[in-house]
């Protein structure tokens, strides 16, 4: 682009004195403009990926997703943690909740408790009311939704219909 | 202690609390259980399911999930033992046993909290406390009374302590000699249901599928059997008085008809029906050379081709399907068979065919003792056998499974009453399965073992006497199960105890870790003593 923009200043600075360049400075202040919302275009859509990224993954991103990042992406996506954050702690202020997770349900869930099958030796999971679980292979457990989401998602336990 | 009412000491207190359960292997237990998770989930109680095989996993499966809980349920397993000895609870765990293996230990009956039995029994004779435990405080009162009135009075005290513990003593024998089951845990869950005015299809056909079972396996009389069903058959009546006319085929049902008591004959030809049926097959004498020949002749009476019996049930002719109950009936007398048709459950379903409980039974069976999988993965397919609807994959699984077990069981059982392999040792019968032929991986389990040995003990039904089975388990050990006469009629057995006093005098390292105190496990090497011990103990 610098190239293009070169040749167009140098053309421009010629036709104060040459008046038949006009077109060729028209045609690359085109082609100068259209790289640029090609490229806007493509920052854009990076930015809306880092956004559902965020939803996904939630704060923490794994390594091999965070290298791809460019460090101003990266500033961007903290930005935009922090922001999703304190929007979500300040929902329910008034009634008395400290804030609900929008991130964990995407969709809304059908049942208050559901049955799981764990599939593998995971060890004590703490629930929040200070119960504790030890999840062993080919244990069945009927937990409410909320603890086991973030476990199924991870493949650990398996949702019993 | 027992509880008197089952909705309020029990469920309301289970309510907003988590709970742990703990369910042996069987058919009964696992419909119990089924019932119960429905319960559960309906009120939103928290709660973790372990399967449990034996006492020692028991006592694993509670170590490893004891954090937190303060409830605890055992279904079928856990009445028989000292469950505060062996757990070593902390004193505010709360344990419910339903369990159908007696006699109850005295120490959880006479518990005083801790240990809660969700219902009395009437039919165990529980000795008296009184007649059981004595205050230990006689002994500091007998030395301070000793200088007092002198020494007529010590030997009266002492004698009174002698014929005290002398009558203990008896009293615990008869308590103790034998074991038996009382009814199903699933009719005490199906009530509970009822109370809690959550009695569904579901409920109802998990109830009377452990009703089967108990049928089937010959582990009540016959007459006990329906005196047990009886509060099923008045749920279900019920059940179909409240149904009207139009959600007839629209909902699933259970209802109870008049059925041939054949199992999985819907899955099977008749022909394979009838020559794997523990009720029919050996009174046939199949393993004779003529008992082909009375198969032939059986089914020649009840009218039905060979062809067409040979044939899987649901592509036979539909007229011969329609006929098969009366023809059966009619030609069992002339084999001299018993009775094969009796008042069976079976659920109708608007879009698939009919199930019988029967068939179920042994599919859960199938499933729980499979060769191939786990104990643990064969659990949870039939606790989603026994679902009433979903596409029935599980079940289609446990039918396979049964089949062939049904088949290994015939194989095994006409090997052995054709090879005369049944010895006589002493007062009792036994036969041993042979490592390595291929039945041996079927039988593996106490429950098709069991199958076996009631196959060979029926085909020996003119002179009955104690039969003893083997089968080689896993790596070394093998299973010992004792059955005892006369079966179908008195199923008392009293095997519990002579194995437990009979592994102390021969010294063998037997290991008495089935609930089921009627079912052993030690290392072949040691078995031929241990025979030996038992001869001589019951001679």
């Amino acid at each position: 682009m610098h190239v293009l923009f070169k040749m167009n200043m140098d053309d421009a600075n010629a036709t104060t004195e040459n008046k038949s360049l006009w077109t060729t400075v028209q045609v690359r202040h085109s082609a100068l403009e259209r790289n640029k919302r090609c490229l806007l275009a493509y920052l854009y859509n990076r930015m809306d990926k880092i956004k559902t990224l965020r939803w996904e993954f939630g704060s923490v991103l794994p390594p091999d997703v965070r290298e791809l990042l460019s460090d101003t992406e990266y500033d961007w996506f903290s930005k935009y943690s922090t922001n999703l954050a304190q929007y979500m702690r300040s929902l329910g202020e008034d009634i008395g909740y400290s804030g609900i997770d929008l991130t964990e349900n995407l969709r809304p869930p059908k049942w208050l408790y559901i049955e799981v099958l764990c599939l593998t030796d995971y060890g004590k999971l703490e629930l929040e009311d200070g119960d504790v679980v030890m999840l062993k292979k080919n244990s069945r457990h009927f937990l409410p939704t909320s603890e086991c989401q973030t476990l199924i998602r991870q493949g650990v336990l398996k949702q019993i219909v | 202690m027992f509880i008197e009412d089952i909705r309020n000491d029990f469920y309301n207190v289970l309510l907003g609390n988590r709970v742990l359960l703990l369910v042996h292997y069987d058919v009964d237990a696992i419909c119990a259980c089924k019932i119960l998770q429905e319960l559960f989930r309906c009120d939103n109680v928290s709660y973790t399911l372990v399967p449990v095989g034996g006492l020692s996993e028991l006592k694993s499966a509670y170590e490893e999930n004891n954090e937190e809980v303060k409830y605890v349920v055992l279904v079928n397993c856990g009445g028989t033992v000292d469950l505060v000895d062996i757990l070593q609870p902390d004193e505010h765990v709360v344990f419910f046993v339903l369990d159908s293996h007696k006699p109850t230990d005295i120490c959880n009956v006479y518990s005083d909290g801790q240990v809660r039995l969700l219902y009395k029994d009437e039919e165990e004779n529980i000795p008296n406390f009184d007649d059981i435990f004595r205050d230990d405080e006689d002994q500091e009162n007998e030395e301070e009374l000793e200088a007092r009135h002198g020494l007529e009075a010590l030997v009266e005290r002492r004698r009174a302590r002698k014929a005290w513990e002398e009558r203990r003593h008896t009293l615990m024998f008869n308590y103790t000699q034998f074991s038996y089951y009382g009814k199903p845990s699933t009719s005490v869950a199906l009530e509970l249901a009822v109370r809690a005015s959550r009695c569904t299809a579901a409920a109802l056909w998990c109830a009377s599928v452990a009703a089967a079972a108990h049928a089937a396996l010959h582990c009540r009389s016959p007459a006990r059997c329906l005196l047990d069903a009886e509060p099923l058959h008045r749920y279900v009546a019920a059940a179909q008085r409240k149904t009207t006319d139009d959600d007839v085929h629209q909902a699933a049902r259970v209802v109870v008809e008049k059925d041939v008591w054949l199992p999985l004959y819907r899955w099977w030809s008749v022909e394979g029906a009838i020559s794997h049926a523990a009720a029919l097959a050996p009174q046939l004498r199949l393993h004779t050379h003529s008992g082909a020949a009375r198969l032939r002749q059986l089914l020649a009476d009840m009218g039905f081709p060979l062809q067409q019996a040979r044939q899987a049930y649901r592509s036979m002719d539909v007229e011969l399907r329609r006929a098969l109950l009366p023809a059966l009936e009619a030609a069992a007398p002339r084999q001299r068979l018993p009775a094969p048709a009796r008042a069976a459950f079976l659920l109708q379903r608007p879009h698939a065919p009919t199930l019988a409980a029967l068939d179920v039974v042994y599919a859960i069976m199938g499933l729980i003792e499979n060769e191939s999988t786990p104990r643990a993965e064969g659990f949870q397919h039939a606790l989603a056998a026994l679902a009433v609807g979903g596409d029935g994959e599980s079940l289609q699984r446990g039918v396979a499974a049964a089949r062939r077990a049904l088949e290994a069981v015939a194989r095994a059982a006409h090997g052995t009453l054709a090879a005369r392999a049944v010895l006589l040792a002493g007062p009792f019968n036994y036969f041993i399965v042979q490592e390595g032929s291929p039945e041996a991986a079927a039988l593996r389990g106490p429950l098709w073992l069991a199958e076996a040995a009631r196959w060979v003990g029926a085909a020996h039904s003119h002179a009955p006497r104690p039969l003893l089975a083997s089968a080689p388990g896993a790596d070394g050990d093998c299973l010992l199960l004792g059955l005892p006469p006369r079966f179908d009629q008195e199923p008392r057995n009293l095997f519990g105890a002579a194995f437990e006093q009979a592994a102390t005098k021969s010294g063998a390292s037997v290991s008495l870790d089935f609930v089921d105190s009627s079912i052993i496990s030690l290392p072949v090497s040691q078995r031929a003593q241990f025979l030996d011990a038992l001869t001589a103990l019951l001679a």
